[in-house]
């Protein structure tokens, strides 16, 4: 019994906790895959006529693919973002119930512990951002196992620092009705400036861009690391990049070692 | 209490299967209207330029590999088959400026390249037909520096800028042709080493048997284009509609027929940079 | 893993292990002086005692008195704001790690992840002591069976009564084998016959597995069956000892007496004026030693209908220390069953 094992199996452990208690719920999992089902068939149905593009003399879209596909990758993210950083009520779920100290006075380091949780947490949010995939067919999107795999993996990494990023939330609120609140106004303003829903195009239309958006938006939209997530994603599930394409998996890459380090401040002190 | 030991991941694969079939089903919903308006109307418009050889050519005797195409397509569809010829199609590379409407057409065939500025415009359906920027010569190569090379553009939308400035950077001088036949009689005469043209308007060119070697230019600067049929944006159920008229065309193997007829499944000599 | 004696001196009671065990095996638990603040509130002011290896200790205090900021320290959830505290040969600050592989905690409040069945919280805390399969499975099956939980060991543990819950809290902490079991409250919110249940077990277990018991509790007829007492008040040890000579020396014996008629009761109040009315007619009066019973025995044997010996309880212990009973006894048990509703309600 070599001592690697023996902390793996405790990583293992609160993972598979995690798990269990996710797809355990029926109700929980059905809420997870409503907002995509709102998002693609609701959102991008409804206006995928107004944006067809053949109204000519003006460019209505110039983003080659259709609103649906467009959409696709970002309602990913959004499903992500969302398992992700309601994730945190878990933590706060532990704490205010005491499991948390079950685990606490075990010899397990507490790094270990996080690190199961938030990989727990992040393979769950993967798996409500990867059911989205079933919609491929009617959104027109073709993926290959390649694309699928590669989308998993970036769907993992942004899970994980959106996991991490819950966690360091949770660790300044306190009740369970206020972390509702408080993660909605968090989710929707970053998901509505990350260019999910309108293509911000720099590279092809940086006039149109000026002359359709107001200064405040584009930046706002260029500062939101969520816009290089959907980006990354974006590049992979339908080869479209509005930026260039190391960005997004760098920003991901970031974004999870950035949160998963002040995840690890906050967990140390609770 | 029970005597029964569920498997532990039971409970959580029911859930994910539920919630995977509710999906898939979902995923079988029709987006738009766009097939069902077509089988209701019982016609299939589809768009074309008077002459894009060999996609179109206007002889009725052999229309064209597009010309067909769509015909097979519009007869495993069900639908009456319904051509509307427009002269703007293919006379520049931007299909915006094509003025088509969406009255007019349902699908947009002979000379619809799958570029990225396409599919701003029209979503595409890859035909086998490519093309791309070739070159003629006696050699089958480009001629050494300082020789003299003619262009016939053409109007399929290939990119000149490019072209241009990479004959200045090979140090070819450029000479604008105006014709087919003018390329041919320049070629023949040899006062130019070598023509530059895009694919198909070479491949109508008559030139003397063997004496002279078609060849792509470079890949890496010049991509190759497939053309394509062109569908309006959002008209998902009709794109699936015709992508798998396609898929059955194939496993028929009037695909195959077809691109030999058009000479369309012949190979060109690659140049190395 | 718990350290077993030799078979020759296996069978030796675990009762005053002073009195028995050498002085060379160390303490399970040492405390030397440990202070805990809340702020400007100590929560402990200078708290020491040793915990002999196989033991059974209790801490016995009311609510707020301390005890489980003690629990939390030993269990290294909390660091003490000062002294030292030594757990299995391990110092809390230094080596908490070690500390925690040799201890069991049942907390005050629930800890079981109501999600899971019973038999995946065994699971999931093997997996988190990094214990081997087949050692996870043989393990989880014998302390399920110790507390009587196997027919339920597939049931999820929301379904689970508040006593089946502590049950498996106890099976579950013994998974991994401690060599000192904390119980903080370990009857809380639980009905009579429950509390006795969870003390048979515990009893059992001490006598079976050489296991060093620490419980908190404010439930006073509790630590009766410890071998040690410590009643804390305030943050401070205020008497520490086996519950014999803590009766002994602060509790008195009572004779309860029924007499025949009102007469016998006035002749009997008029020679006892120490004696105290134990409802309409019965007498209880103080009886320190034999001859105070002989004496009141040749006088009124004839005038009455009952007699029997009311030995000194930990009550009154507890009230010769203090000067009053067991504060809030009542208000704390309310507490914790509203906060158990509460926990209920909400789950």
């Amino acid at each position: 019994m070599s001592s690697p094992i023996i902390l793996m199996r405790g990583v293992y452990g609160v993972w598979l906790r995690e798990i269990m208690r996710a797809t355990r719920d029926r109700g929980q999992m059905i809420g997870g895959v409503s907002r995509p089902l709102i998002w693609l068939l609701i959102l991008g149905v409804g206006l995928n006529p107004y944006f067809r593009g053949e109204v000519y003399g003006e460019v209505r879209y110039v983003i080659p693919y259709t609103y649906l596909q467009f959409l696709f990758p970002a309602v990913i993210v959004l499903n992500i973002m969302y398992t992700s950083i309601q994730f945190a009520v878990s933590v706060i779920w532990d704490r205010e119930f005491g499991f948390l100290r079950e685990v606490l006075v075990s010899p397990m380091p507490r790094a270990l512990i996080l690190l199961g949780k938030v990989l727990g947490g992040s393979t769950v949010a993967m798996i409500h951002g990867g059911l989205v995939l079933i919609l491929a067919r009617f959104a027109d999107v073709t993926l290959s196992l390649e694309q699928m795999a590669m989308a998993l993996g970036l769907m993992f990494v942004l899970a994980f620092g959106l996991t991490c990023f819950g966690v360091v939330l949770a660790a300044r609120v306190r009740s369970f009705e206020g972390f509702g609140v408080f993660s909605n106004t968090i989710i929707l303003p970053l998901y509505f400036t990350s260019s999910s829903v309108f293509p911000l195009d720099p590279a092809l239309t940086r006039t149109q861009t000026a002359t359709a958006y107001p200064e405040w938006l584009v930046f706002l939209v260029q500062i939101n690391p969520i816009t290089y997530a959907v980006d990354a994603l974006r590049g992979v599930v339908i080869g479209f990049n509005q930026f260039p394409p190391s960005y997004g998996p760098a920003v991901i890459c970031t974004m999870a070692l950035v949160f998963f380090i002040m995840a690890l401040i906050d967990f140390g002190r609770s | 209490m029970s005597a029964k030991r569920p498997h532990r991941w039971l409970q959580a694969g029911v859930n994910i299967a539920f919630i995977a079939a509710l999906l898939t089903a979902i995923s079988f919903l029709p987006p738009d209207t766009s097939l069902s308006d077509r089988q209701e109307a019982g016609v299939l418009k589809v768009c074309v330029p008077p002459s894009y050889p060999p996609l179109i050519t206007g002889n009725p005797a052999e229309p064209g590999y597009d010309a067909e195409l769509v015909a097979a397509i519009a007869g495993d569809l069900g639908l009456r088959l319904t051509v509307n010829t427009l002269p703007a199609i293919g006379q520049d590379f931007n299909p915006r400026n094509w003025f088509l409407t969406r009255a007019q057409c349902d699908l947009v065939a002979g000379g619809v390249a799958d570029t990225v500025q396409t599919r701003g415009f029209l979503q595409t359906i890859p035909t086998a037909a490519e093309t791309g920027w070739v070159g003629i010569s006696a050699t089958g190569t480009m001629p050494p520096t300082g020789s003299i090379v003619g262009v016939l553009p053409g109007t399929s939308g290939l990119d000149r800028l490019a072209l241009s400035g990479w004959l200045r950077q090979q140090g070819l001088r450029a000479q604008l042709l105006r014709s087919p036949a003018q390329l041919q009689s320049s070629l023949e005469s040899g006062a130019i080493a070598a023509a530059i043209t895009e694919r198909f308007v070479a491949g109508t060119i008559d030139l003397k048997e063997n004496a002279f070697g078609l060849f792509w230019l470079p890949e890496s600067i010049f991509p190759h284009y497939r053309m394509a049929l062109g569908l309006w944006k959002g008209d998902q159920t009709l794109k699936r509609a015709v992508a798998n008229a396609l898929d059955n065309l194939a496993k028929t193997n009037v695909l195959n027929a077809l691109e030999a007829r058009y000479g369309l499944d012949g190979a060109i000599a690659s140049t190395a940079e | 893993m718990t350290p077993r004696r030799g078979s020759d001196n296996g069978t030796s009671s675990a009762k005053h292990p002073n009195a028995k065990v050498p002085a060379m095996i160390p303490a399970a638990v040492t405390v030397e002086d440990v202070r805990a603040t809340y702020g400007t509130k100590a929560a402990l002011d200078g708290v020491s005692l040793t915990i002999p290896r196989g033991s059974s200790f209790a801490l016995l205090g009311p609510n707020g008195a301390g005890k489980t900021t003690l629990v939390n320290i030993l269990c290294t959830l909390r660091r003490p704001d000062g002294g030292r505290a030594v757990v299995a040969g391990a110092d809390v600050l230094r080596q908490p790690t070690k500390a925690r592989r040799s201890i069991g905690v049942v907390f005050q409040d629930s800890s079981l992840d109501d999600r899971l069945s019973a038999w995946e919280n065994l699971e999931f805390h093997g997996l988190v002591y990094g214990l081997a399969p087949k050692i996870r499975r043989e393990r989880s099956a014998t302390v399920l069976a110790l507390v009587e939980l196997e027919d339920w060991r597939d049931e999820i543990v929301r379904s689970f009564s508040g006593g089946m819950r502590r049950r498996l809290e106890i099976a579950r902490a013994l998974l991994h084998e401690p060599e000192i079991l904390f119980l903080d409250e370990p009857t809380v919110g639980l009905d009579a016959q429950t509390r006795q249940r969870i003390w048979q077990y515990l009893d059992q277990l001490r006598r079976e597995r050489e296991l060093t018991v620490l419980t908190t509790t404010h439930y006073i007829e509790e630590v009766e069956s410890a071998d040690m007492v410590c009643i804390i008040d305030h943050g401070k040890i205020i008497a520490q000892a086996p519950p014999e000579d803590l009766k002994a020396r602060y509790g008195t014996r009572w004779l309860h007496i029924l007499p025949r008629d009102a007469a016998a009761t006035k002749a009997i109040l008029a020679r006892y004026p120490a004696a105290q009315k134990l409802g309409s007619h019965s007498l209880a009066l103080p009886a320190g030693d034999d001859a105070v019973t002989d004496a009141f025995l040749a006088e009124f044997r004839d005038s009455l209908s009952e007699i029997r010996f009311q030995e000194p309880t930990l009550e009154s212990v507890f009230l010769s220390l203090t000067g009053r009973e067991l504060r809030d006894r009542a208000d704390g048990q309310r507490d914790a069953e509203k906060a158990a509703g509460k926990r209920g309600g909400r789950r």
